[in-house]
């Protein structure tokens, strides 16, 4: 599923019949051989900008979930393997913005700052990393008190070195599988901060083409909203589902709570 | 396995609940009440002060927000600009501001509306009454379908029931609340005309007593079972497995042999037993809720908190979206701590 969506997004300029913003045809047309999917209020082609919107999500998952997991790993692996007081520190901040309700904060921080993609992308990862930061300092907490980083230290490998050689290869399973929730939740966050209209207005995006079909005052006329309406959402869960079942498969294997 | 929110997350649900995301069981680290408490008090002092400085640090200041362009405030001149400035107390230091600033707060003064002039105080009052109903009427419905569901589909493991509901629940779970509220709202509101379309209450109404009441339950019911539903996934799913945790226990064999009827024996006995994860999965849900109420009530543009939020931001008025937003935040982390308390009183093992 999420292949499907890379896919999509990554060869959107073949795949779809014209620009997303390109005015093609009369706006609210019905499904036809030249719009499979109508047309929207403006009269873009409604198929085109599905196809388009894909690469939208796909820039903000990547994105923020590289944005998370940089801070994520540099406070887990500071806290791990420094421990005592920058520890103790370093999980209080992680707590307290574990605490903070996302939502409001992010609709605060979005309008203040502007919409705009890049503005997405940041606020978006500014809250999700405290949860990779608390994965990685616990197995980091195991993997410090295990034989091979003793050892590579008593060899007189930095700390840099242990980091690079032993501890991200050993971590890389468990990243694997929180990165692709974060990836999920930045989906499904960018969505949702776009359809209240706060993403970027000058991006093709599923949430913001979402808004746009349930605020059209013609939405309630004909059976618009089965090609406007519902394609977007359908390509949203869709996204969210794929990155969902991606990490309960990866999940068992590497979750140390799961070895029993 | 015995029904813990622990043996939830490692139990058959999958991993889908160790997701980092809105619906994860909160993970709680063994500590001391007191740390719980002076973490809130952290938390509310990193709140209040990012509602004090983010409008100050950003480019333009407060000034230029509260008069930005395209406002219905905006000040062009000038010498106007220094004495509105003077006026707002923002030419002081800001430390001085600071202290200003919680001193108003200290007595709940929120600032005065820029757009309708009213103090934010009054304005949020009436909103939160709009909000709180539709919280309440929403876990009402959630506690209605996840409950008895689960219990039913813990009850049927492994059956064809059991397995119809658990697949469309985990399925449910990855539909972003906003595309299925959109299109319940397009679909049974707009097209079918089931429901009102939109709004809290028939708009210049006179309706009183009885009347008054349908109406209101009328305007809440699509909002409260779409938000209802969202909620309802997670309360399903824990109180199934944790059902699942009972089946079986000595008792139930023990009601089997003194020949009481299964019904009895499924509610009265199992399902009472596995009631405690569920009712501290409710409270804690209230987080999830205020995500919720932010987009249910932009979408059928009902008269609570979230939807007041956003009209203070279409028409930049600054004091009032940041009264909605320290009032939002400030329940959440509210909640949130006396849950926590809650919690500690009702499973010792939680606490230290």
């Amino acid at each position: 599923m999420l292949a499907l969506v890379v896919a999509t997004g990554v060869l959107a300029p073949w795949l779809a019949p014209y620009r997303p913003r390109a005015i093609t045809g009369l706006p609210y047309e019905s499904p036809s051989g030249a719009h499979l999917l109508g047309t929207n209020d403006a009269g873009a082609d409604i198929l085109s900008r599905l196809i388009w919107g894909s690469r939208t999500t796909l820039v903000v998952a990547v994105s923020a979930t590289a944005l998370v997991l940089a801070v994520g790993l540099a406070v887990g692996l500071v806290a791990g393997l420094r421990g005592g007081i920058v520890d103790a520190v370093m999980m209080r901040l992680v707590d307290v913005v574990l605490g903070l309700p996302v939502l409001p904060l992010l609709i605060f921080i979005a309008t203040l700052v502007g919409p705009s993609l890049r503005a997405s992308v940041l606020v978006i990862g500014l809250f999700l990393w405290p949860q990779t930061a608390r994965v990685v300092r616990s197995q980091t907490l195991s993997l410090r008190s295990r034989g091979f980083v003793g050892i590579a230290r008593g060899f007189g490998g930095g700390t840099l070195y242990v980091i690079r050689r032993h501890l991200v290869p050993a971590l890389g399973p468990v990243i694997a599988a929180n990165m692709v929730f974060v990836a999920g939740l930045a989906v499904s966050i960018e969505a949702g901060l776009s359809f209240l209209g706060l993403g970027d207005p000058a991006a093709v995006s599923w949430g913001a083409e979402l808004q746009r079909a349930v605020t059209s005052p013609l939405i309630q006329t004909g059976s618009l909203w089965l090609w406007w309406l519902v394609p977007f959402g359908l390509a949203l869960t869709f996204a969210i589902f794929g990155c969902s079942l991606i990490g309960v498969a990866l999940e068992p294997r590497f979750n140390p709570r799961w070895r029993r | 396995m015995a029904g813990t929110t622990e043996a939830v997350a490692a139990g058959e649900t999958g991993g889908l609940l160790d997701a980092a995301g809105p619906y994860s069981p909160p993970t709680r680290p063994r500590r001391r009440w007191w740390v719980a408490v002076v973490g809130y008090v952290v938390t509310v002092y990193v709140l209040v002060t990012f509602n004090f400085l983010i409008p100050r640090l950003l480019p333009g200041g407060p000034i230029d927000a509260l008069m930005a362009f395209g406002s219905p405030t905006y000040v062009q001149d000038d010498h106007t600009r220094a004495n509105l400035a003077r006026y707002y107390k923002l030419d002081e230091s800001m430390p001085r501001q600071y202290v200003h600033y919680l001193a108003g707060l200290s007595h709940g003064d929120l600032g005065v509306s820029i757009y309708n002039n009213v103090p934010v105080r009054r304005d949020l009052g009436g909103k939160i009454a709009w909000s709180f109903f539709l919280i309440v009427s929403a876990t009402a419905v959630s506690a209605l379908i996840g409950i008895p569901l689960g219990v039913h589909s813990g009850w049927k493991r492994g059956k064809p029931v059991d397995r119809s509901l658990l697949g469309f629940f985990l399925a449910y779970q990855n539909l972003p609340i906003f595309v299925v509220g959109a299109t319940a709202f397009v679909v049974f509101a707009g097209k079918l005309g089931l429901f009102p379309y939109g709004g809290g209450s028939t708009p210049f109404n006179d309706y009183t007593g009885v009347a008054r009441a349908v109406d209101l339950v009328r305007h809440v019911s699509l909002p409260a079972l779409m938000m209802g539903l969202d909620a309802a996934t997670y309360q399903y799913l824990v109180m199934r497995s944790s059902m699942v945790g009972e089946l079986g226990s000595d008792y139930l064999l023990g009601g089997r042999a003194k020949g009481l009827a299964e019904r009895r024996l499924k509610y009265r006995y199992a399902g009472r037993n596995a009631l405690l994860p569920v009712v501290s999965i409710i409270g804690l849900q209230f987080s999830l809720a205020i995500t919720s109420v932010i987009f249910i009530e932009r979408i059928f543009s009902y008269p609570g908190l979230g939807n007041y939020m956003f009209e203070a931001v279409a028409v930049r008025d600054y004091p009032a979206m940041q009264g909605a937003f320290l009032v939002l935040t400030l329940t959440v982390v509210t909640v949130n701590l006396l849950v926590d308390l809650l919690y500690r009183r009702l499973d010792p093992r939680t606490a230290a």
